[in-house]
C-alpha cells in the first residue's frame, strides 16, 4: 500500500472542507477523484501533498507515518527530518502547471533532484533528456517556460514531478487550465503512464478520460466521498442518486 | 578660478561623491533584504517594529537622519564624532536606502505567485532553497526598474552630505561658487551627476536585457 | 554693557593665560604639537573662501594661520555647515568658528568662549543701482532676501533689533547662500539684499550695477568662537593675534582685504 488516508478532516473557518474521508491506493492503482467544484476533491490533494495541514486524522506514505491522530484527538505531523524523508514517495502536477519562469526546461526538471535529493549531475541529465524525449519535447531542453505552449508546459510540469522518481504521482486538474485542443496532448502522457504502471491519482473533470484510464474513481461531494468503485460501475450504473446527478450534468 | 581648476577640485570631491554612492549600494541592497523578511515576520513584535521603523526612515527627511547619525551619539552618549565623516554618512544612507529598498522587496516577494512556492515545496526544496533558487532570482527581475530608480535619486542624494560638512563634490561645488559668486560651479556639477547617472542607466539597462529571457 | 563684557572677557583671558602658563610648567615637554583646527564657513568671502587655486584662502584663514605658526601649532581647515556650526564646534569637528562670525548674545548665554571683537560688521542694504533706492524706508512694501544663519537674519526675525523694519517690508526671503541672494536681486525676485557690508561692497565692486545704500542698519561685531571649556585655547589666539598686530603682520595681510580694512578693531 502506497498511501494510507484515514478519517481525514478539515475545515477552512466554519466551513468544513473535509468531513471524514478515507483514501486508500496501491501500487501501480490509477485512481479519479471527480466530483463538483467545491466537493473538497482538490482539498484533499493538497492535504495529501501536505500543502495543506490537516486537523485530525492520518496519513501514511508506504507505511512511514506523516500523521497522526491519537485516541484523546490530538493531530500531530512528525517532525521536519522525518516528513522531509516522506515527501520523496510523492510529486504533485498543478493545474496551473507553476513552472519556474527563470529556469530552462532541463533546469527546470534537473534542479529539484540536483539541488534536493543531491543525485550525480550525469544521471540526472540523462535521465531529465530521456522524460523529455518521453514527453516529446526533446527540442524544447533549452527553451523557457514562456516560450511554451500550455500544454507543453503541463508536459514539462509532469517531468519535473516524474524527475524525483516518486513512488506516486498526484494531479490537480491538469487539463483545466488548458485549451480544449492542447488537453489531449496532456491526457495521452498521463494514459503513457497509466500503461507504465505508474501509481497515480488524478483530481479531474475530463469524465470520459477518468472512465477510459483509472482503475478506480471516486465521486467527491460535500467533503465526504459519495460513490467509489470500478469506473465502469460509477459510471454506467451509479447507486448513489448523487452520483447519477452530477454525472447527468456532466453528459449533457 | 580657471574651469579646469573647478573642474580638478570638484574631481576630487567626486571621489568622495562615488565612496557614498558604491558603499551605500554595497550595504543598503542586502541589508534592505534583511529588512523586508524581518518585516514579513511571523512575529508581530518584529513585523510591527520593522514597520515603524521603516516608516520612521521613510517619513523623516534624509537631512536630519545624517545629522541624528552623525552628531545623535554625541550628545546622547558622549561618543566623539568620527574624523572620518564618510562613516556616519554612509551608515545614514545605508539604512535610509534599506529602508526604501526593503519596501520594494517587500512588494517584489509579495507578488510571486503562491503556486511558486508550492511547487517548490513538493519537491522538497528547503525554505532557504526555495528563498534563494526559486523566489529571489524572480524577484529581482521585477523590482530592477523600480531599484534603479532608488539608486539613480542616490546619485543625487550625495549632495545631501553637506549637511555634515563631508566635502563631496557638491559641498565643494557650493563654497567654490560662493567664493568666486560664479553658478558655473553649479553647471559643472550638473554635468558630473548626469554623467554619473547616465552610467548608471546604461548598467542597469544591461542587466534588465541580460534578465530579458524570460517573461 | 559691551564694555563690561570685554572687561570680563579680558579678566577671563587673563586667568586663562595664567592657567596656561602655569600648565605648561608642570609639562614643560609636550611630547605632541597641538593641531589646531579652524571651522570656516568656506562660502564667507572675504573672511574666508575658496581662493582661484581651489584653497582655503581669506583674511580669518590668514590671520589663523599666522597665529598658529607663532603659536608652532599644527594648522587645519574644517569646512562647517553653516547652519549647524555650532553643533560641529561643540563635537570636537574644529576648535574655534572663525569665519566672520557675528558675536550673539545667544552664544554668550549657552556658554561658548567667545573671542573679543576684532571687526566692526556693518549691515548694509545692497540694490540695484537703477531701482532709485535710497535708504532702507523706501524698501517699505519691497522684498528684501537675507542669508539664512547670518546675523542679518537675525535682526530682520520677529524678534530682533530691526523687527520693526522688518515690518515694512513686503516679505523677507531666506536664501541659503549670498550668492542666491544676488542672484534674486539681479534676476528681479527681490528688491535688495541685506548683508554684511564687506560681502555687499565686494560684490558691488566686481559686478556692474549695483549700489550699497549707505546707512548703517547693524552695529554688530566679529568674533571667534570656542567650546566653552576652552577658554586657554582662546586666550592662546588672542594673544598671538595680539603680536602678529604688534609686528606689523596682521596690516600686512589686512593690506590684502582692501573692503574690510577700514573695519578692522586692531589696526584702527
Amino acid at each position: 500500500m502506497i498511501l494510507q488516508m484515514e478519517h481525514i478532516k478539515k475545515s477552512f473557518g466554519d466551513l468544513q472542507v473535509l468531513r471524514d474521508v478515507s483514501l486508500h491506493v496501491d501500487a501501480g492503482e490509477v485512481v479519479s477523484v471527480i466530483g463538483p467544484s467545491g466537493s473538497g476533491k482538490s482539498t484533499l490533494l493538497r492535504c495529501a501533498t501536505m500543502l495543506e495541514r490537516v486537523d485530525s486524522g492520518s496519513i501514511r506514505y508506504m507505511g512511514e507515518t506523516a500523521v497522526s491522530t491519537d485516541e484523546y484527538g490530538n493531530t500531530s505531523y512528525v517532525d521536519a527530518a522525518a516528513l522531509k524523508g516522506i515527501k520523496r514517495y510523492y510529486g504533485l502536477v498543478f493545474q496551473q502547471f507553476n513552472l519556474f519562469p527563470h529556469h530552462s526546461v532541463l533546469k527546470n526538471i534537473m534542479d529539484a533532484p540536483l539541488h534536493v535529493q543531491k543525485r550525480e549531475k550525469e544521471e540526472v541529465k540523462a535521465a531529465a533528456m530521456e522524460l523529455l524525449r518521453k514527453m516529446g519535447l526533446e527540442s524544447k531542453a533549452n527553451a523557457y517556460p514562456c516560450q511554451l505552449s500550455g500544454g507543453q508546459q503541463q508536459r514539462v510540469a509532469i517531468a519535473r514531478a516524474l524527475a524525483m522518481k516518486p513512488e506516486i504521482l498526484f494531479f490537480d486538474e491538469p487539463t483545466s487550465a488548458l485549451d480544449p485542443e492542447l488537453t489531449g496532448e496532456v491526457l495521452k502522457v498521463i494514459k503513457q503512464l497509466a500503461e507504465e504502471n505508474m501509481t497515480m491519482v488524478v483530481v479531474t473533470h475530463e469524465m470520459p478520460f477518468a472512465r477510459a484510464v483509472s482503475d478506480r474513481v471516486i465521486f467527491m461531494d460535500g467533503g465526504v466521498i459519495v460513490e467509489e468503485g470500478h469506473p465502469e460501475a460509477v459510471f454506467g450504473n451509479p447507486t448513489q442518486e448523487r452520483t447519477k446527478q452530477f454525472l447527468q450534468n456532466y453528459q449533457r | 578660478m580657471t574651469l579646469w581648476t573647478m573642474v580638478i577640485k570638484m574631481s576630487e570631491g567626486f571621489g568622495k561623491t562615488c565612496a557614498i554612492f558604491f558603499l551605500t549600494l554595497i550595504f543598503a541592497l542586502p541589508l534592505g533584504m534583511v529588512v523586508a523578511l524581518l518585516r514579513k515576520s511571523k512575529n508581530k513584535i518584529i513585523s510591527n517594529s520593522v514597520r515603524f521603523i521603516i516608516s520612521v526612515l521613510r517619513g523623516t527627511p534624509l537631512m536630519l537622519q545624517l545629522l541624528a547619525v552623525t552628531y545623535g551619539p554625541y550628545y546622547l552618549f558622549d561618543i566623539s564624532v568620527s574624523r572620518n565623516k564618510l562613516i556616519p554618512v554612509v551608515i545614514a544612507f545605508s539604512i535610509n536606502y534599506a529602508a526604501y529598498f526593503a519596501e520594494i522587496y517587500r512588494g517584489g516577494i509579495e507578488s510571486i505567485s503562491v503556486g511558486q512556492y508550492e511547487a517548490a515545496e513538493v519537491l522538497g526544496y528547503t525554505r532557504a532553497q526555495t528563498f534563494m533558487r526559486i523566489i529571489l532570482p524572480q524577484v529581482i527581475k521585477r523590482i530592477l526598474p523600480s531599484v534603479t530608480n532608488e539608486i539613480v535619486t542616490l546619485v543625487k542624494d550625495t549632495s545631501m552630505a553637506f549637511t555634515v560638512s563631508y566635502q563631496e563634490m557638491f559641498t565643494i561645488g557650493k563654497q567654490i561658487a560662493n567664493s568666486q559668486t560664479s553658478f558655473l560651479p553649479f553647471v559643472v556639477a550638473g554635468v558630473f551627476y548626469f554623467v554619473f547617472n547616465a552610467a548608471v542607466d546604461f548598467v542597469m539597462g544591461k542587466t534588465e536585457k541580460m534578465l530579458d529571457y524570460y517573461q | 554693557m559691551k564694555k563690561i563684557i570685554c572687561l570680563a572677557l579680558a579678566m577671563m583671558m587673563l586667568l586663562a593665560l595664567c592657567a596656561c602658563g602655569e600648565k605648561k610648567e608642570e609639562a614643560p615637554a609636550a611630547p605632541e604639537a597641538v593641531t589646531f583646527t579652524m571651522g570656516i564657513d568656506a562660502e564667507y568671502p572675504p573672511f574666508s573662501y575658496i581662493d582661484d587655486n581651489g584653497e582655503y584662502a581669506g583674511f580669518d584663514v590668514e590671520v589663523c594661520r599666522a597665529a598658529c605658526e607663532k603659536l608652532g601649532w599644527n594648522f587645519e581647515v574644517f569646512a562647517v555647515n553653516w547652519d549647524e556650526k555650532l553643533v560641529q564646534l561643540d563635537a570636537d569637528e574644529c576648535d574655534c568658528v572663525w569665519s566672520g562670525m557675528t558675536i550673539l548674545d545667544s552664544m554668550k548665554e549657552a556658554g561658548y568662549v567667545l573671542s573679543a571683537p576684532y571687526y566692526d560688521s556693518t549691515q548694509v542694504m545692497l540694490v540695484k543701482s537703477d531701482s532709485g533706492f535710497a535708504s532702507s524706508a523706501d524698501l517699505a512694501g519691497k522684498d528684501v532676501a537675507v542669508q539664512l544663519g547670518t546675523s542679518g537674519e537675525a535682526l530682520l526675525a520677529d524678534d530682533g533689533d530691526l523687527a520693526d523694519l522688518a515690518a515694512t517690508f513686503n516679505n523677507v526671503i531666506t536664501c541659503d547662500s549670498f550668492l542666491k541672494c544676488f542672484t534674486e536681486l539681479d534676476g528681479g525676485a527681490v528688491d535688495a539684499v541685506f548683508v554684511d557690508m564687506p560681502v555687499a561692497t565686494a560684490y558691488a565692486a566686481e559686478n556692474e550695477g549695483f549700489t550699497v545704500l549707505n546707512e548703517n542698519l547693524g552695529a554688530e561685531q566679529y568674533g571667534i568662537a570656542f567650546r566653552s571649556g576652552d577658554s586657554e585655547m582662546c586666550a592662546a589666539i588672542e594673544g598671538a593675534v595680539a603680536e602678529l598686530v604688534k609686528d606689523g603682520t596682521y596690516a600686512k595681510i589686512a593690506e590684502n582685504y582692501p573692503d574690510i580694512i577700514n573695519n578692522l578693531l586692531f589696526i584702527n
